[in-house]
């Protein structure tokens, strides 16, 4: 395998690098862009940095659920991207601040609001602080339960954990559809807090879990770069790759059912959330999004022979992070006007944050064993053939 | 490296194994010989009786939709404002039970759950006897059915083309589509079945039926390739298609501005209660199976268990969907929405929604314990609960959202008539009688597929050692 | 030999090799079975029988043995290219043809959506793809590519077919050009563990239900339907009067300015038959006013009359006669004629019959009500009119009455 140009080839001194040159630009955003533009971005990293550590918990709380057999050789690395959440909590506490600077429904004058008023206390400063705390805490307790009770079985070979994470498997489902849909209201959805859909909780899922997948997926393949993960073959990529694709499909249907459903009964307080969306340049960011969250993906995996194939699948797992940023960024920056902003807050945002992302996936990509050695099944794992 | 560390299959405790797929000795022969001998045989006293009974169903139901023609759609309960009452309740409650059988032979399979095996042939012959009966709806419904051809695009001399923003046109479609998927999966799946049955019959007549069915199947291995490739094709096909039919079937509704039929939800909200149903539906008519027909070591307390389970996933999605709902009917503060949902749990049919709520969400959570996963009393009471909780919730969408609209005068409580039980009773005969007919007349299990995944039915190390 | 080559699609029949022969040989087999009892065994003799290079290899087996494929050395399926071209056509298709009907044919604003809103045109999109895809995948692989039906295939009416259908696993090396050796073939197989060896015949072509008339017969449906519709579509263009069935086309009607086709006289507007009368519309008293004098008013006083009575007369007299009938209206002085007073003498003294007449026949400038009023009416407004006289006009008595 040719190790082209990837991060896990970056000195870490670089990384570092590029966290301090970010941090510098952070800090001169919040002196001369203005406190919503900074605020806008530090959602959007904390929104990505917790939908990557959710959707990777998530793929390892499904593994449990379905008791399936030949993700456990690779259960380790969503167990490592998972703890993405750890550095979540600080960076979700620090958001809290911005709750009075773009969240309309923590300012007094939502009291007063013909909309807002009925629901001032769901959307005020305390109680959504006090969600957020909850959620999460939820998530810190499932990270405890699944992926250090992981760990800890890497020495102590006990199937104990096994029969632990079968039956808190079903719990953590819930508690996931909970804090996903919170999270997705309250931080997202909670940016126009007139708008409203039913749906988005489930949207917000499907890109976090796309994005697990794709992290895990890539992940992997560095990881087999650097010759670890022995035994991890093209049928273990087939199926990655497969549920990459079919997660691909069920956003673009989510996506598509909810905006097609609001385009055609045209009601004024629906309608207008994609008004903002469908006009000027964010048009073009609405068509780039459809097509890099969609049709290139789909097309990229649609044969057998491309799941399986490791340059296709590493390209298509960068593809579908950075579709993911966009989906995000989709979904916020739209507040703060009609034309997209982009320069050098945003990139000295992702300097910051992606360094330092990296930097704690590369730390953690040295916890434990490479793979859950003390699991029982996992040498059924690495048995599996299509 | 590490792979020393990881532990031999021996060391998996008890607990954490899966039961056999069978139980006690199955071998191909066997297996032809318990399962393909149904058809040989005669029908026992039983069938007859239950074929009597749900034949008299079906003639009601005939009746029923005479008496329809005969008088017009007037015969029905439906009046200003429910226009739409139990001929769409019943369409889409049969379309959601076919979506089980789908599910079980698609979805299951590109998940390689090979549990699915024993029962993907009994839930995709379900799947199909669900969407004849659910297309009887739409067809009586337009009032003049010899006219339904209308609803396809076709050149006319009326210089007419059909509405494609519609999406009542969208369901011609979706269901049409379904159908002949549906058809066609089942029947390329009985293929390779009915060519052991025809080398094995005695009697002429079905020698020569089976072998024109079988088009002269024999098995070679460059068919078996292309075999599995087109099964496997058709399954991803049929997966996209499975979420596509019931979505287009919630746009019926969620096109509108109706409040109570318009929310974004509702396209895998719809998805997952057709799910629920045909599990529960499946579920209730497998356990007959198995113990009538004595196929217990085919069709275990395993599989009885995984589907529980996935009923009980469901019932889990059907909550979060009813909490969302409810939710959002807050959160949106529009009085209409606010008004549309308290109507469903507390308006005149406030006890519908309360039936609704308790056989979908509450009865089905008992199926968290084993013992009850694993109890006839249990399951059957959750299958029959579910499938009257299916039903119920698409009169709440229906009947409660239509029957208080934007405009107070015109609120009326809507009224069914006997005719709309007759044609409701009808179906439920038409479906069972050809559920019936079936586990006569053609192997009521995939034998070729249970072969396939028997212990020892696969070379021992494929893939190594033969590259000549 | 190419081995490799020849395996795929028909089951490895080379057919050009026994077209030219006709009737199968008796003293030649085309091909030669080999039974095993495991699909280890007939995993482990496929190399061994292939490596004798006899012919061709095939396998016939109760299920889908994994990596036999391989083993035998065939092509992988071009089944999924071909799904993925159809599924991309179909998707074409439908997106193509419901945007030329509802933006360019038949473009018809509904819901207050543009005429080639795409939004709408997915769900049907979606299933024409999932419709064409499954097709092809379906009957592609059972016609197309595995050439089903054929009956004539000498396995299907070997004794080993029904071992192939329920579990045995046979090994078959089938002919490639007519040096084939059977013995030969039969000792490979057998050196390679089969329990049970078998020769077949060529197989018959005969069978009119084959792979390549379906095939065909669905290429003739497809082009049917395809000419039929483009056929309809320009014959109802090109011949607009053409119209076999348009039972809802043809509705007789008046049109302006144009006789009717509907009656004989070309009237829309039919007189009555003679002789006949309105329900509820009494012909005038005849004659003239002195004449219905006699006329005696049918109707009691009582409450409900003299409120219908007041109704007729505020709706039709009260703009003339005034609110209680002295003749002064509200009407201007522009209106020529002087509406009566009501209340004058000469009036006070007409019997019933008169005023009736009057309401019915009209009066000098006073048209006839008749065709506004029923008999009830006209009676009732008379009733009316004599209250308003004697309202104008009361003496001590009336007081008398109303005060009891």
């Amino acid at each position: 395998m040719s190790p082209n140009k990837n991060t896990s080839n970056l000195p870490s001194s670089w990384l570092w690098g590029a966290v301090a040159l970010g941090a510098l630009g952070v800090l001169g955003t919040y002196a001369s862009a203005g406190p919503e533009r900074f605020w806008a971005n530090w959602i959007l990293w904390f929104v990505l940095l917790f939908t990557l550590g959710l959707g990777s918990l998530f793929i390892v709380a499904l593994e449990h659920l379905v008791n399936a057999k030949w993700s456990v050789p690779v259960r380790r690395i969503p167990e490592r991207l998972a703890t993405l959440l750890i550095p979540a909590v600080p960076v979700g506490l620090i958001a809290l601040a911005a709750l009075p600077v773009l969240y309309p429904g923590t300012r007094p004058e939502a009291a007063h609001h013909p909309i807002l008023a009925g629901k001032a206390f769901w959307l005020s400063l305390p109680f959504f602080s006090v969600r957020t705390v909850i959620a999460l805490a939820l998530c810190i307790l499932g990270l405890w339960v699944l992926v250090g009770g992981s760990l800890r079985q890497d020495t102590t070979k006990d199937p104990a954990f096994n029969f632990k994470a079968r039956k808190f498997a079903p719990a953590f489902m819930a508690i996931f559809a909970l804090v996903i849909t919170l999270v997705a209201f309250d931080w997202l959805s909670g940016l126009t807090p007139e708008w409203y859909s039913d749906i988005f909780g489930v949207y917000v899922f499907a890109g976090a879990f796309l994005s697990g997948l794709a992290a895990t997926s890539l992940s992997v393949l560095h990881l087999q770069d650097e010759g670890r993960l022995e035994g991890v073959k093209g049928d273990h990529l087939y199926n990655l790759g497969g549920f990459l694709f079919a997660f691909t499909v069920f956003w673009s249907y989510i996506g598509f059912a909810q905006y097609m459903l609001m385009w055609y009964a045209n009601l004024p307080d629906e309608v207008i959330w994609y008004k903002v969306r469908l006009q000027g340049a964010w048009r073009l960011i609405t068509i780039a999004l459809a097509s890099l969250h969609f049709v290139l993906p789909f097309f990229a995996l649609v044969t057998r022979d491309a799941k399986k194939d490791p340059r296709r699948l590493r390209r298509v797992a960068y593809l579908m992070l950075g579709a993911h940023t966009l989906d995000i960024y989709w979904l916020i920056f739209p507040i703060l006007g009609a034309s997209p902003r982009f320069s050098w807050p945003e990139l000295s945002f992702a300097l910051f944050f992606l360094g330092g992302i990296l930097l704690w996936i590369r730390g953690a990509m040295q916890k434990g064993e490479d793979m859950p050695a003390g699991d029982p099944f996992l040498r059924e794992g690495l048995e599996f053939r299509l | 490296m590490k792979l020393d560390a990881a532990t031999s299959a021996g060391d998996i405790p008890e607990g954490l194994l899966e039961p056999a797929l069978t139980v006690g000795k199955v071998t191909p022969g066997s297996l032809d010989d318990q399962v393909l001998a149904f058809p040989e045989t005669k029908p026992p006293r039983r069938w007859y009786i239950a074929l009597a009974i749900t034949l008299t169903a079906a003639l009601i139901g005939v009746v029923s939709i005479g008496y329809t023609f005969y008088l017009g759609i007037g015969a029905w309960g439906n009046t200003s404002p429910v226009f739409w009452a139990f001929d769409i309740i019943n369409f889409v409650f049969w379309v959601g039970i076919g979506h089980a059988g789908t599910l079980i032979s698609a979805i299951l399979f590109l998940f390689r759950k090979r549990w699915r095996n024993a029962i993907a042939r009994f839930a995709e012959a379900m799947t199909i006897f669900a969407v004849i009966c659910a297309v009887i709806f739409p067809l009586i419904h337009v009032g003049r059915p010899w006219l339904a051809y209308w609803l396809f695009p076709y050149p006319n001399q009326r210089a007419l083309w059909t509405n494609f923003r519609s999406p009542l046109l969208w369901d011609v479609f979706a269901v049409n589509t379904y159908f002949s998927v549906s058809l066609m999966f089942w029947y390329l799946g009985l293929i390779p079945d009915i060519a052991s049955m025809r080398d094995r019959t005695t009697s002429k007549l079905r020698k020569l039926l089976y072998t024109v069915l079988a088009m002269g199947w024999r098995g070679a291995a460059a068919h078996w390739q292309h075999y599995e490739k087109a099964y496997l094709l058709l399954a991803g096909l049929a997966t996209g298609l499975v979420l596509s039919v019931h979505s287009v079937v919630s746009f019926d509704f969620a096109t509108s501005v109706v409040p109570g039929w318009h929310m974004t939800i509702f396209p895998p909200y719809f998805v997952a209660g057709a799910i629920f149903a045909g599990f529960a539906m499946v579920v209730m008519v497998l356990v007959v199976v198995r113990e009538t027909m004595e196929l217990k070591n085919l069709i275990t307390d395993r599989h009885l268990d995984v589907m529980n389970k996935v009923i009980l996933a469901m019932s889990c999605i059907m909550g979060y969907s009813y909490l969302m709902e409810g939710f959002t009917a807050w959160y949106s503060m529009n009085e209409y929405l606010h008004h549309g949902f308290m109507n469903i749990i507390t308006g005149t049919y406030g006890w519908a929604g309360w039936v609704t709520i308790s056989c979908n969400i509450l009865i089905p959570q008992i199926l968290w314990f084993k013992k009850a996963r694993a109890s006839y009393f249990w399951m059957i009471l959750v299958a029959i609960g579910v499938t009257i909780g299916m039903w119920f919730e698409r009169f709440v969408i229906i009947v409660i959202s239509l029957h208080q609209d934007f405009l107070p005068s015109a609120w009326r409580i809507y009224k069914p008539t006997i005719v709309d039980f007759g044609v409701l009773l009808g179906t439920f005969g038409i479906f069972f009688t050809l559920v019936l007919l079936f586990a006569r007349v053609l192997p009521v299990i995939a034998t070729t597929e249970v072969k396939a995944i028997l212990p020892d039915a696969q070379p021992s190390h494929h893939g190594d050692d033969h590259h000549a | 030999m190419p081995e490799i080559t020849s395996a795929s699609g028909t089951g490895a029949m080379p057919e050009t090799a026994f077209a030219a022969e006709g009737a199968p040989m008796s003293d030649r087999s085309f091909s030669v079975l080999g039974v095993f009892e495991t699909p280890d065994a007939l995993m482990k003799a496929i190399p061994k029988v292939r490596a004798a290079k006899l012919g061709t290899v095939e396998a016939y087996t109760p299920y889908a043995i994994h990596g036999i494929e391989e083993a035998l050395g065939l092509r992988k399926s071009p089944l999924g290219g071909m799904v993925l071209v159809m599924g991309i056509i179909g998707a074409l298709t439908a997106l193509g043809f419901q945007y030329w009907i509802s933006a360019i044919d038949y473009p018809i604003i509904t819901g207050g959506k543009g005429a080639g809103s795409w939004e709408a045109f997915i769900p049907i999109m979606f299933e024409v793809t999932v419709l064409f895809a499954t097709f092809t995948a379906g009957l592609g692989m059972l016609h197309l590519l595995n050439k089903l039906p054929f009956f004539g295939h000498p396995v299907l009416s070997s004794k080993s077919i029904k071992g192939i259908t329920r579990d045995r696993y046979v090994l078959a090396v089938e002919a490639e050009d007519e040096a084939f050796d059977s013995a030969g073939a039969a000792m490979a197989l057998r050196a390679a563990g089969a329990i049970e060896v078998e020769a077949l015949p060529a197989p018959d072509r005969s069978p009119f239900l084959t792979s390549d008339n379906i095939l065909r017969a669905l290429g003739g449906i497809f082009v049917a339907c395809l000419v039929a519709g483009l056929a309809m579509y320009f014959a109802t263009k090109w011949f607009p009067l053409l119209k076999p069935m348009a039972n809802m086309q043809d509705q007789p009607r008046l049109n302006a300015q144009k006789p009717s086709s509907f009656f004989k006289d070309g009237h829309g507007m039919q007189q009555p038959v003679a002789g006949t009368v309105a329900r509820g519309h009494l012909p005038t008293a005849t004659g003239t006013q002195d004449e219905a004098a006699s006329l005696v008013n049918p109707l009691p006083r009582t409450k409900e009359v003299f409120a219908l009575g007041k109704k007729v007369y505020t709706n039709r007299c009260e703009v003339c006669h005034g609110a209680v009938g002295t003749g002064v209206g509200s009407l201007t002085a522009a209106y020529g004629a002087k509406p009566a007073n009501l209340q004058a003498q000469q009036f006070l003294d007409y019997p019933d019959g008169k005023i009736y007449w009057a309401v019915v026949n009209g009066k000098n400038a006073m048209p006839s009500h008749a065709p506004y009023l029923s008999e009830q009416e006209r009676w009732a407004v008379v009733h009316y009119v004599r209250a308003l006289q004697r309202a104008q006009n009361a003496k001590d008595e009336d007081l008398k009455v109303a005060t009891r």
